[in-house]
C-alpha cells in the first residue's frame, strides 16, 4: 500500500476503517481505546499500564504483556505533535524511532490512517539519508527478507 | 536478547547508516548474490575505485562488509547478519502495525455496534 509514499519514505502502513474520523482519531490517543487494540496478536495491553498525555512534550507510555509468557515489552514515547484529528507524532527518546499517524476523513464514515516509522536519530536525520530511506528501504528489506529475517 | 541491550540498537543504527545510500544498497544487494572484488562492485556504477572504496569503508565501519587481509584482491563479502536487524525491525513493525489494524478495526466495530456491546473488546482472545 505504498501507492502515496511519504517524500520522507519511512516505513508506512495504511489502512481503512469504516468509522468516522473523529472516532478513529480518539482510539489512537485515549487509554481506555488503545487498551484494546494496542498489542499486536498475542499481547494485551492492560488497561492500567497507558499514560497519555496529549500534548506536545507529553508523554506516551503503556507496557504490552505477552499472552503466552507474561513478559513485559514497555514503550515511552513523547509526543511531539497532537493536531486533532488529523495528526499524531511521537519519538521514542532511547531509539529515535518517530511514529506519524495521520488520519484522512475518506467521506461516508470512512477513515484511512497512516503509519510512518523512520529510525532517524538527529546524527543521521540528513536529506541524503532521508532520500535514501525513501528510496527503496521497505524494497530492500523485502529482497533481503528470505535469508535475514528467518531468525 | 543479551545482556548488553545496546548492542542490537547499534547494530541497527549502524545498519541504518550503511542502507541509507543508494550506492551502498546496491553494494549490498550485489554482495548479497556472492562476494565480489572492488573493481567488479565498481563495474556497474559511473564511480572511481576511490569513490566506491569510500562506500566501503562505510559499510566495513558499520559490520555490514568484511574484506580478507590477505589476499591480493581483497574480496568483499557480504555479513547478512548485520543486516539481520534491520531487516528484522522492518518487518517486525509492519508486522505489529498490521496486527494492531486487525484489533482496532474489531474494535470500532464493537464501538459502533452500540453502547451494549462495549464488554465484548476485553481480551479479544
Amino acid at each position: 500500500m505504498a501507492d502515496r509514499a511519504p517524500a520522507a519514505g519511512e516505513l508506512t502502513c495504511t489502512r481503512v476503517f469504516d468509522a468516522p474520523r473523529e472516532l478513529v482519531f480518539r482510539c489512537l490517543l485515549e487509554p481506555a481505546h488503545l487498551t484494546h487494540f494496542w498489542g499486536p496478536a498475542g499481547v494485551s495491553t492492560p488497561l492500567e499500564t497507558i499514560r497519555v498525555d496529549p500534548r506536545p512534550g507529553g508523554v506516551f507510555e503503556a507496557v504490552m504483556v505477552s499472552d503466552a509468557d507474561g513478559r513485559r515489552y514497555p514503550t515511552r514515547a513523547v509526543y511531539v505533535e497532537i493536531t486533532e484529528p488529523e495528526r499524531i507524532v511521537w519519538t521514542e527518546p532511547g531509539s529515535g524511532l518517530t511514529t506519524t499517524s495521520v488520519f484522512r476523513d475518506l467521506g461516508g464514515g470512512r477513515t484511512e490512517v497512516e503509519i510512518r516509522q523512520a529510525n532517524a536519530p538527529a546524527g543521521y536525520r540528513t536529506p541524503q539519508a532521508r532520500a535514501g530511506f525513501a528510496t527503496s528501504l521497505d524494497r530492500l528489506a523485502a529482497y533481503l527478507g528470505p535469508r535475514g529475517g528467518s531468525r | 536478547m543479551t545482556t548488553a541491550g545496546t548492542t542490537g540498537e547499534d547494530r541497527l543504527d549502524a545498519a541504518f547508516i550503511a542502507l541509507a545510500d543508494p550506492t551502498r544498497r546496491a553494494i549490498v544487494a550485489r554482495l548479497a548474490r556472492g562476494d565480489a572484488t572492488v573493481s567488479e562492485l565498481a563495474a556497474p556504477f559511473a564511480m572511481t575505485l576511490p569513490g566506491i572504496s569510500k562506500h566501503l569503508k562505510v559499510l566495513e565501519r558499520c559490520g555490514v562488509i568484511s574484506r580478507t587481509r590477505h589476499a591480493q584482491f581483497r574480496p568483499c563479502h557480504l555479513e547478512a547478519g548485520a543486516l539481520d536487524a534491520a531487516v528484522g525491525w522492518i518487518e517486525e513493525s509492519r508486522r505489529a502495525w498490521s496486527e494492531r489494524f486487525d484489533k482496532l478495526d474489531a474494535h470500532l466495530r464493537d464501538l459502533q455496534r452500540g453502547p451494549a456491546a462495549d464488554q465484548a473488546g476485553t481480551a479479544g482472545g
